[in-house]
């Protein structure tokens, strides 16, 4: 409680200070209708793929969410991105990010931007909408659902931008270093249920997978076990706004150590590699692909527990009047390469799969925009042994989302 | 630039020349089609008449209006009399900060709504690039010219000025898409009194692909 107050108090302190400066204030409200096979889900504790599980069919809310914004001088501006899923997180409604951004007026070519607070690194080429969802499909790629599950930028990171388009080039170039304590956990839900696909942010003061827990505890996003800070390097290249190139390093550098009590969990020493690539050939279509590489570490004993992770996605998009209609293909495998059960259980632990989704998107006024999405995951997952499960489960999820923005 | 569209460069030079500084050319109007590389007409090049003796003083009191209508700079681009005042109204909901680093202008216009600021009045030639600095994807331009002889082509690749000085004349042609710098963008005719001069410029390159926009989908927020 003592967080949400923290969170309510800086929301607060944000919504005075900007009093009377301009501001930009938006809400979105998204209910669905589900039918879904899946094996019990891993927002609930289980080891499904999928958000929804054959227990959650009916009507759903898949978010209501406020954004915020405002220039509290003419160069920074506050964001306050806040949600609530209707799951029985710990608290009702959250904040997903809360961060200052410093961008001066350009003077030059050059432009240095600079964000402090809680925010997402730039990975993400899907993630496209405010309060980092996705216009193409209702679920992320298993990489972007990671990065939506794990991973917050609490800290500061600094951009430094070459505005090449605005010299008559062809390129516009960002290169961006940010430094970020409070992620030490990141890595935990991949490790202990492998990749996901769905659109469930973790909430800055929530906590996540808050069913039973057949590997590991609830984790309480976000905090520093360690006092280390990690860090990640970045750049984005932009062709004539037709191509965009995304690469990021990224370390938190967690000290490994023993469980904290409080927070349920012990550090786990993450870092990984990504490179998206983002292709609009027409103003119809649109070709996303996305590769991530990366391993984490933790430490209940030894030898210590380390585990590989890897997945891509290829989406494609077309837009037709008011229709928007889109394809992903996912796979994914996350592997224990070292483990100190080895000994007792006899094999390491991991998933390997992929998936298919396919969804149709309908705007059906300003405000209002209809979106049917199907998904089949097939997915094979040692861990399913400890659930009675087997291995190998095909899930199916239908969800029909109907879309308030404004 | 390639050897293919070298030569096709000289080839539309030899064209542009021939077709400009003809027997006909006379006078004191003048008809000129863009074509691009396919042969198609290109629509809303920039064409400037310069004379070469020097331009007639500026008039006073031009002005024009850059628009900001979801969330594109409305007309993309413009061209201008040196000493024009150019308007800046914002037509969108959300707010908007354009400024410029152009040689030939630099300004900024505070973060605005409506009609906030007072117009700003662009005083030497050249090229002004605009963006905004909430919205990375707007991008606008200016072209600042002594001559008081310019216009955009329309839908047919073809502009008509009229009540032109009889005399030597450099003509240039821009576009904001355009993907190439070379001799093909200008030529130079002589217009008598009393005549039409016609020139024809085709282009070596096919024009850049315009920038995407969201247009005013403020859902939309690149991370």
């Amino acid at each position: 409680m003592g967080r949400l107050l923290i969170g309510a108090c800086a929301v607060a302190a944000l919504l005075l200070a900007g009093a009377g400066n301009a501001y930009e204030l938006d809400l979105s409200v998204d209910l669905r209708a589900v039918n879904s096979n899946a094996t019990d889900s891993r927002l609930e504790g289980g080891l499904g793929k999928l958000r929804y599980d054959a227990t959650d069919d009916g009507l759903r809310l898949g978010y209501l969410r406020v954004g915020y914004r405002v220039d509290l001088t003419q160069t920074l501006r506050l964001t306050a991105e806040a949600a609530a899923y209707g799951d029985h997180d710990v608290n009702p409604i959250d904040l997903n990010e809360l961060y200052a951004e410093w961008r001066p007026i350009p003077s030059s070519d050059w432009r240095s931007r600079l964000k402090v607070g809680a925010f997402y690194p730039e990975i993400s080429l899907e993630n496209r909408m405010r309060g980092w969802r996705s216009p193409y499909t209702l679920s992320f790629s298993a990489i972007n659902t990671w990065v939506g599950e794990e991973l917050r930028t609490i800290g500061a990171e600094y951009s430094l931008e070459l505005l090449g388009r605005s010299r008559g080039h062809a390129f516009d170039l960002t290169f961006n270093a940010a430094a970020f304590g409070w992620n030490d956990t990141a890595g935990t839900v991949l490790a202990s249920r492998g990749w996901g696909l769905h659109d469930r942010q973790s909430s800055l003061f929530g906590r996540f997978a808050n069913g039973g827990q057949p590997l590991s505890a609830n984790t309480l996003f976000y905090d520093d076990l360690d006092k280390r800070a990690g860090y990640y390097v970045g750049a984005t290249a932009n062709y004539r706004g037709l191509l965009e190139a995304r690469l990021l390093h990224y370390d938190n550098r967690a000290k490994l150590g023993p469980d904290n009590p409080t927070i349920g969990d012990d550090p786990w020493d993450t870092f990984f590699e990504s490179l998206g690539l983002r292709w609009t050939p027409t103003t119809d279509w649109t070709l996303i692909t996305q590769w991530l590489h990366g391993r984490t570490y933790d430490d209940i004993g030894l030898p210590t527990n380390a585990w590989s992770f890897n997945s891509e996605f290829l989406l494609a998009s077309w837009k037709h009047g008011p229709m928007r209609y889109a394809a992903r293909y996912d796979r994914f495998t996350s592997q224990q390469t070292a483990s100190n059960f080895i000994q007792y259980i006899g094999f390491y632990l991991g998933d390997d799969g992929h998936a298919w989704t396919l969804a149709g998107e309908r705007a059906l006024s300003e405000h209002w925009t209809a979106v049917l999405e199907g998904i089949q995951v097939d997915s094979s997952v040692a861990q399913r042994v400890f659930t009675g499960e087997l291995p190998y489960q095909r899930e199916r999820q239908l969800q029909l989302a109907i879309r308030y923005d404004k | 630039m390639d050897s293919r569209g070298a030569f096709l460069a000289t080839c539309v030079t030899a064209c542009t020349v021939l077709a400009v500084t003809g027997p006909v050319y006379a006078a004191s109007a003048l008809s000129v089609t863009v074509l691009s590389a396919a042969g198609t007409p290109v629509q809303d090049a920039i064409i400037i008449a310069e004379p070469q003796k020097g331009s007639p003083p500026p008039r006073t009191g031009l002005k024009d209006v850059m628009d900001q209508r979801n969330l594109m700079f409305v007309p993309g681009a413009m061209v201008v009399q040196t000493g024009t005042a150019v308007d800046f109204p914002n037509s969108d909901q959300v707010h908007h900060q354009v400024y410029s680093f152009s040689p030939a202008k630099t300004f900024q216009l505070a973060l605005y709504a409506g009609k906030a600021h007072a117009p700003v009045v662009f005083d030497k030639p050249g090229l002004v690039t605009l963006g905004c600095n909430i919205h990375d994807s707007m991008l606008g331009y200016i072209y600042v010219t002594d001559s008081p002889w310019f216009g955009r082509t329309g839908a047919d690749g073809t502009l008509q000025l009229r009540d032109l000085v009889p005399g030597e004349y450099t003509l240039r042609v821009w576009h904001a898409l355009l993907d190439e710098s070379g001799p093909e963008l200008q030529a130079h005719l002589n217009l008598a009194e009393g005549a039409t001069g016609v020139a024809n410029f085709r282009l070596s390159r096919p024009l850049r692909p315009p920038s995407l926009n969201h247009g005013a989908d403020k859902k939309w927020e690149d991370y």
